[in-house]
């Protein structure tokens, strides 16, 4: 089949999409690995890590599905929450020792388990 | 297992509630309509071991635990609660969908435990005073609906107007009435003088109910139902 050179940009456009709709999947699909190494960075509220990923991935994850992952995350014992000085309106959450842990064993599993994904498939 | 779930309620209910039905708790405020859907829950939980959720709008979660305390109402470990006010303090600017995100909350809690069966949204009302009200009451149907699909025995409640103490449920949420599968009332009347408070129950499909409203006490063990008022 001939392919004329007009396709090409149009080509490049639905592979792109394809990736950003394979990594938007991930993301979701990984939330929690996702909000843990944002708190490895950084303190953050609810906002802020929906903020970043949305800056870093292009991906919005709603809040109706990062609030909960906070909340179980802290009564795990894992985040420690804290309202910062002079702004009551957010309550920022960073990782506890053990939530550190965690996170950097959850993190390389995870990383892992994408690299011998791609392996797989790789000829 | 529900109608053992408070001491007396096997009076106003012959059989249990089925499973996935949607139910309306509604009364004045102070007619115990928080206590009685968390003590319900949490009785319940006790017994079968379950996993329920109690999704609170008006109030945070400890400021609800101190209000259950007060009434003597404990906390199982396996009922979850979750209230929106840090949602709502840092996202004042925008324009947020709530009845979507309390489906998302209870996707969240259904995945982490397998036998979440019971459900509870205090309340309705606030719901719908901090969201666009016209789309949403479009949205209840949806809702109610889902809630019946991911099978949890759900009990949603609703404020009506003090001015309607003593008086029967009518016009008062007739949307929500006609999509429910039950109707708890819960009042106040006045008998000879003295203010008691009432439960009754005006709707339960599939079930066989007492009709009568019967006095509502609360003691040291918590909520009691004892007979009828009149």
């Amino acid at each position: 089949m001939n392919r004329s050179i007009d396709k090409v940009p149009e080509l490049c456009e639905s592979q792109e999409d394809y990736c950003k709709k394979f990594i938007e999947r991930i993301i979701k699909t990984n939330r929690e690995v996702f909000i843990l190494s944002c708190l490895l960075e950084k303190q953050m509220c609810g906002y802020d890590l929906i903020k970043d990923i949305f800056t870093k991935c292009d991906v919005f994850l709603s809040q109706g599905t990062v609030y909960p992952i906070l909340y179980t995350l802290e009564e795990e014992g894992l985040l420690i929450a804290e309202y910062s000085r002079g702004d009551m309106r957010s309550k920022k959450y960073s990782l506890t020792p053990r939530g550190r842990e965690v996170a950097e064993r959850d993190i390389e599993e995870f990383a892992n388990a994408l690299e011998q994904t791609s392996s797989l498939i790789k000829r | 297992m529900l109608r053992n779930a408070v001491n007396g309620l096997e009076n106003l209910l012959m059989n249990e509630i089925p499973a996935g039905s949607v139910i309306l708790v509604n009364g004045a405020e102070g007619t115990l309509k928080s206590g009685l859907v968390f003590s319900m829950l949490s009785n319940h939980i006790t017994v079968t071991g379950e996993h329920g959720l109690y999704v609170s709008l008006e109030q945070t979660k400890w400021s609800h635990l101190q209000n259950m305390n007060s009434l003597r109402i404990k906390k199982v470990d396996g009922l979850h609660i979750f209230d929106y006010q840090d949602m709502r303090k840092e996202w004042i600017d925008r324009e947020l969908d709530f009845s979507t995100m309390t489906e998302e909350v209870i996707d969240f809690y259904k995945n982490k435990y397998d036998n979440l069966k019971v459900f509870a949204l205090d309340s309705l009302n606030a719901l719908y005073s901090i969201s666009d009200d016209a789309p949403l009451r479009k949205k209840m149907y949806h809702f109610f609906l889902s809630l019946r699909e991911e099978g949890l025995t759900s009990f949603l409640i609703m404020e009506s107007p003090p001015s309607r103490l003593s008086t029967q449920f009518t016009e008062w949420h007739q949307p929500e009435r006609f999509l429910a599968d039950g109707t708890i009332e819960l009042g106040m009347v006045e008998v000879n003088g003295v203010v008691k408070r009432y439960i009754q129950i005006l709707k339960m499909r599939a079930t066989r109910h007492a009709m009568e409203k019967h006095q509502i006490t609360i003691d040291e063990n918590g909520l009691n139902i004892l007979g009828p008022i009149y």
